[in-house]
């Protein structure tokens, strides 16, 4: 009894410890007829996708007014909420927001908006998430289900503008970091 | 077991009737008795062999078993944009006239759907069965529905000789399921029935 009793519990160890193993695969007995039964068990990891990023190019803008470039971009999440959060760094200085040419330089500000079509957000800040978004995309691609899911806001005030020089192409690159929530 | 019991008792039977020697036993005399007994052994003789060339040389029990079959754990995906699969050699054993068998699979989804779960979400898996071992891929299986005019190789019910597998068992994660999974830990119970043919 004491023995048997051991054992059961020994069993119950090795199960607690195992709960994946829990079900174990069943072998059929002969007969007209023989059943047998496995269990499959799989494991999804958190997964975010950004896509449809298309570059932003301003061109002969009037400094007088501001300049601002709206894209609707992809953004799949596969969490139980479809939440992500999403960071922003440019080339500037310690990743700033800023265009250049050589020495010169020139800001601009970055929006994000959890729709698509949106011409404005909430705005950025260099390598500091923006938490509590959600997608509504439903294929990583957006291959099917919406097209897009996100609103990406470039945007350079009139200001900014009055501060360049004419005739001068300013270049940078805005890196995004999708992660899941 | 059963198979073999019922090979051994057919064998048994023929080398019994092949001993008997009784049409040419020493004759003891040439009385007209022991004329009439020879010429009723030759009878006798002669129904038995009729009666044993009739026996089948293996009566065939119409029984079926699967064996060997083991867990499918995928653990932790990695990529979700390509299909994954596992499969496993398994021992069929199929005691009929052709060693024919069938095979039917149903899942724990709705309706016997092939679907893992993790709590409300659901993730389809595919199944695929080979009547050889050592496959990664087979005829594609529909729950409920049994899979016709399978044949196994198999000579002993859980293929403790002859060979050790007899068919193969592939279960497929398709790339477009995995995509639009909702993140968690799957799981789920496949059932395979097989019967005899």
């Amino acid at each position: 009894m004491t023995n048997g009793f051991r054992r059961l519990c020994t069993t119950c160890v090795v199960a607690m410890l195992m709960p994946g193993t829990a079900f174990a695969a069943t072998q059929g007995t002969l007969g007209a007829t023989s059943t047998g039964s496995i269990s499959i068990g799989a494991s999804i990891p958190n997964r975010v996708q950004i896509s449809k990023l298309t570059d932003v190019s301003f061109t002969n803008q009037d400094p007088s007014v501001n300049a601002s470039n709206a894209q609707s971009v992809c953004v799949w999440s596969n969490t139980s909420t479809k939440g992500y959060n999403v960071t922003a760094t440019g080339s500037g200085t310690a990743s700033a927001f800023t265009l250049a040419n050589g020495a010169l330089t020139v800001p601009y500000s970055v929006e994000w908006a959890g729709s698509s079509a949106q011409s404005s957000g909430s705005a950025l800040t260099a390598g500091t998430a923006l938490t509590g978004l959600t997608s509504t995309a439903t294929n990583m691609n957006c291959a099917s289900g919406p097209a897009t899911s996100a609103s990406l806001i470039v945007k350079i005030s009139s200001a900014n503008l009055q501060t360049m020089q004419a005739a001068t192409t300013y270049t940078g690159t805005l890196t995004l970091v999708v992660a899941p929530e | 077991m059963a198979a073999d019991a019922h090979a051994a008792t057919a064998f048994a039977i023929r080398e019994s009737g092949r001993g008997k020697s009784w049409g040419t036993a020493p004759r003891p005399s040439a009385s007209p008795l022991w004329q009439f007994a020879a010429g009723m052994r030759l009878v006798l003789a002669g129904t038995s062999a009729i009666l044993l060339a009739a026996l089948p040389a293996h009566a065939a029990s119409n029984k079926v078993r699967v064996t060997g079959l083991s867990d499918v754990a995928f653990g932790a995906i990695a990529n979700l944009n390509s299909d994954t699969s596992q499969s496993q050699s398994v021992c069929l054993f199929a005691d009929t006239n052709t060693n024919g068998y069938n095979v039917t699979a149903t899942g724990t989804g709705p309706g016997g759907a092939f679907e893992l779960s993790s709590g409300s979400n659901s993730l389809a898996y595919e199944v695929q069965w080979s009547s050889s071992s050592g496959q990664v891929s087979g005829a594609q299986l529909s729950p409920n529905l049994p899979l016709t005019a399978q044949s196994s190789t198999a000579v002993q019910q859980t293929c403790n000789n002859g060979p050790s597998t007899s068919a193969s068992l592939v279960i497929f994660l398709r790339s477009g399921a995995l995509s639009s999974a909702t993140a968690g830990t799957y799981s789920g119970t496949l059932t395979l029935v097989v019967g005899a043919e």
